[in-house]
């Protein structure tokens, strides 16, 4: 039943083409900066002390960090 | 032992960072390029999301950071004087009692997730639930990815509910250029997404 449903979403990602070889290589050539740019952004800037402004933190990190 | 994320499921990260991204802060220069440059995405697979993301290409390639800043300000910069509210409990009725962000700051505890030291930004700020769900699907930072009915709960709880008006608003405001086709990639994204966590 649980893999009859998973199978159907799987196929239904693929049919959408976010396994296909296009879809993954054209986001995957822009992830990196975007999440280099997130994990940078949230950092406690050295110096002047912690950059704030209204729309620029929103960052989440995990427990484990 | 991790076992590598099947394409699908590394692209949904992908979509999700990269649209947490782009609402967090208006693209840099070299995001431009790398979005500029980035290869199509063949329309055999979902059109809507095959046409925003040709958009979003064209458009990084037509812009530059500092006309992105001022739209990224104009949109969504300055307390009260944003044309859009980048928070979901804006577009779901919100009361004080029940606000969304009441709940989903359980959720987020619940999944050992919360905002980093010194964020004062409320936790419904779509960039926020856009990062959460890339954390949940790819995992990171010594966590496993989230199962799939983990995904599906924060994303139906908290993502959804605002996310159609929240990009409605964005695709529709006045001086939105750029970010009509962030919107557009987004508003595609997330119904693929609904759609395939209805089959599961």
């Amino acid at each position: 039943m649980k893999t009859a449903k998973t199978t159907d979403r799987r196929k239904f990602l693929l049919a959408a083409g976010l396994g296909g070889a296009g879809v993954a290589a054209a986001v995957a050539s822009v992830a990196p900066k975007a999440k280099k740019a997130a994990a940078a952004a949230a950092q406690p800037a050295q110096g002047d002390g912690y950059r704030v402004s209204e729309h620029i933190l929103k960052y989440y990190k995990t427990t484990e960090v | 032992m991790r076992q590598p994320l099947l394409a699908e499921e590394a692209a949904r990260a992908d979509f999700y960072a990269l649209l947490g991204r782009l609402f967090h802060a208006a693209p840099d220069a070299a995001l431009l390029g790398d979005l500029a440059r980035a290869g199509p995405i063949p329309p055999t697979g979902d059109a809507a999301l095959a046409q925003a993301w040709q958009r979003l290409v064209d458009a990084s390639s037509a812009m530059d950071e500092d006309a992105a800043a001022d739209e990224f300000d104009a949109l969504f910069g300055g307390v009260g004087k944003s044309q859009v509210s980048p928070y979901a409990g804006y577009y779901t009725g919100a009361t004080a009692v029940d606000h969304p962000r009441v709940r989903l700051r359980d959720d987020l505890a619940g999944l050992g997730l919360g905002r980093r030291e010194q964020v004062n930004e409320p936790e419904d700020h779509f960039a926020g639930l856009f990062d959460v769900m890339r954390v949940l699907v790819a995992g990171g930072a010594g966590r496993e990815r989230a199962a799939l009915e983990v995904q599906r709960r924060f994303f139906e709880s908290n993502l959804k509910p605002g996310a159609g008006k929240f990009l409605d608003a964005v695709a529709g405001a006045q001086g939105a250029n750029y970010y009509r086709s962030v919107a557009a990639l987004g508003a595609a994204f997330v119904a693929i997404e609904t759609e395939s966590f209805s089959l599961d």
